[in-house]
């Protein structure tokens, strides 16, 4: 099955290129943050990355008290999380459109508190900007969202190859974020349980409420992007600095429209790897 | 033993790399999986090959202030502006000096025995005592069959299966490629009140402003490293940022910012449109 890379010109190609090769020469270079097997395949796909795109905020995180034995949602930090995320990401989005991107592949978001200031978090949203070789998507579309920007997907180049092949085009990254305060028992209820294996209901309430909150504003984007649907969504709690009773349940996934009418793929071959990983 | 000038190898690489071109065993970081990979590619290991240096690093650079602009608007200044006020372009050139001397010892060795390229290298580092600060570099030499002899030593950080896919896909790595800006910033009005515990949601510009501009600059390095090496663009392996404070006089703090990105730049060498290889979808039973 494997050929002879020497039949295929490989070794000499290869080397014929880097003894031509001239400083300057070429006119448009792309950076890109992808591995290996994530370019190689987001190029099969057919597209071609532009350039590594970034966006990034430092952010004072403001301040807000849960009242003791109340679950609730703490929206001054809701608001916060929100609003620095939409700024890594619109700055991220800014440069991808000023490369003439038809879309970021391979996003990550990330927060870092930092040790410098108090309440001082980095937001920032990394990213390939890509550009597809056809102008259009096979149903005659541009790859743009409906607000004519570039698509984005925190999707693996491997995921995002077999979206595409499967007949999908992803339009956007969406997320949702409830920061939640959950309520302390009160003194005779938490001497009602020691030592005893109960549900402590209020906690599992608030739990629900949290994620709840979090999830629908996700599905309220992808409605507003008119998505079919999201995939690849993760549902995440991040303690961050508030300490044990305050948390930001965080859903995000890429909201996906279909290409075509029928989503079926080649049947993959089976292997057995030969790798002990 | 006459001591060392500090020109071409050390006296004991030297010899070693002499030995290795004599023939005989040669050795290699790679692993199983990787030497196969490496065959499937059409290349043969040489030797493993590697580049080190010691350089004492002070901070001597330093000028205290972060700076003004023109009109007493704050700026950030990064090393690579070249005026009186950024005073990390001593230390960045140390660390370009550091890494460029590693690679270059490697590639020395690399070429002494007859090597087109060197795979999976590890760029590493270390402080020592005092200021020094070890920088080395470390990789697998490796030799194409072919008739071809390029005439200069690609080097990558990537590992030999993701040069191997990438060969396959028509794409050969050329050269490691890196940007390393640090800038400073001086903590104006608006920074400390943007920053302060009663200021509520609010972006704190100035210090985005620092970052931005410090990975901007990084990134800008990087490109210019890449259009110099005659390649047609770099998969990034690494890139970092800190920041930390400094407090230069009385009542009077700066941040300072250092980011860094390291890649592999990579020269396109099929014509169509097509890969010349293509994926096959497969479901790993394990």
């Amino acid at each position: 099955m494997t050929a002879d890379p020497t039949e295929l010109g490989i070794p000499e190609d290869a080397m014929r290129r880097l003894a031509e090769m001239r400083p300057g020469q070429a006119t448009s270079l792309f950076t890109s943050d992808l591995s290996v097997n994530e370019f190689l395949l987001v190029r099969e796909a057919g597209f071609r990355p532009l350039g590594l795109v970034l966006g990034s905020s430092i952010y004072h995180v403001g301040f807000q008290m849960g009242r003791w034995n109340r679950n609730q949602e703490l929206t001054v930090l809701s608001q916060a999380m929100y609003h620095a995320r939409e700024l890594a990401m619109t700055r991220m989005e800014a440069e991808a459109d000023q490369l003439g991107a038809d879309g970021i592949v391979g996003v990550r978001l990330d927060i870092e508190f930092k040790e410098f200031g108090s309440d001082l978090a980095e937001f920032i949203a990394v990213g390939t900007a890509v550009k597809a070789d056809a102008p259009t998507t096979p149903d005659g579309y541009g790859w743009r969202n409906n607000r004519n920007q570039p698509f984005t997907s925190d999707l693996s180049g491997q995921d995002f190859w077999t979206l595409v092949q499967a007949g999908y085009a992803p339009l956007g990254m969406v997320m949702g974020s409830c920061v939640y305060h959950v309520a302390h028992q009160r003194f005779w209820q938490a001497m009602g349980n020691i030592g005893q294996n109960v549900e402590l209901p209020q906690f599992t309430e608030a739990l629900y409420d949290a994620r709840e909150l979090a999830m629908s504003r996700m599905q309220a984007e992808a409605e507003q992007l008119h998505a079919e649907g999201i995939v690849g969504v993760q549902l995440r709690s991040h303690g961050h600095r508030w300490g044990g009773h305050t948390t930001e349940f965080f859903a995000i996934g890429t909201a996906v429209r279909p290409l075509r009418a029928d989503h079926t793929i080649a049947t993959p071959q089976l292997v057995l790897p030969l790798t002990d990983r | 033993m006459a001591e060392w000038d500090g020109q071409g190898l050390p006296p004991v690489a030297a010899e070693r790399v002499r030995r290795a071109a004599a023939g005989g065993a040669w050795t290699s970081l790679l692993t199983a999986p990787a030497a196969a990979a490496l065959e499937v590619a059409g290349f043969d290991p040489v030797g493993e090959v590697m580049g080190s240096m010691v350089q004492r690093m002070g901070w001597q650079g330093y000028r205290g202030c972060g700076g003004y602009g023109w009109g007493g608007v704050p700026t950030t200044i990064t090393s690579s502006d070249g005026n009186r006020f950024s005073g990390f372009a001593p230390y960045v050139q140390a660390l370009y000096t550091g890494h460029g001397t590693a690679i270059g010892r490697l590639v020395a060795e690399a070429a002494a025995i007859g090597a087109d390229g060197v795979v999976g290298v590890r760029l590493a580092q270390e402080p020592m005592f005092g200021n020094a600060h070890e920088f080395t570099a470390i990789g697998t030499a490796v030799r194409a069959r072919s008739r071809t002899r390029p005439g200069r030593i690609f080097t990558t950080v990537l590992p030999a299966p993701d040069v191997t896919a990438l060969l396959q896909a028509g794409w050969v790595p050329v050269q490691i490629v890196y940007g390393i800006s640090v800038a400073l910033r001086h903590d104006d009005w608006a920074t400390r009140s943007q920053a302060s515990w009663g200021a509520g949601n609010v972006e704190v510009s100035g210090y985005t402003d620092l970052i931005g501009t410090t990975r901007a600059d990084a990134r800008r390095l990087l490109r210019d490293a890449v259009r110099r090496t005659g390649a047609d663009g770099a998969v990034l392996d690494d890139m970092t940022l800190s920041v930390w404070s400094v407090e230069p006089a009385e009542n009077h703090r700066d941040h300072v910012a250092e980011a860094t990105v390291f890649g592999t730049a990579l020269g396109r060498f099929h014509a169509g449109a097509a890969a010349p290889t293509r994926t096959l979808t497969y479901l790993p039973l394990r």
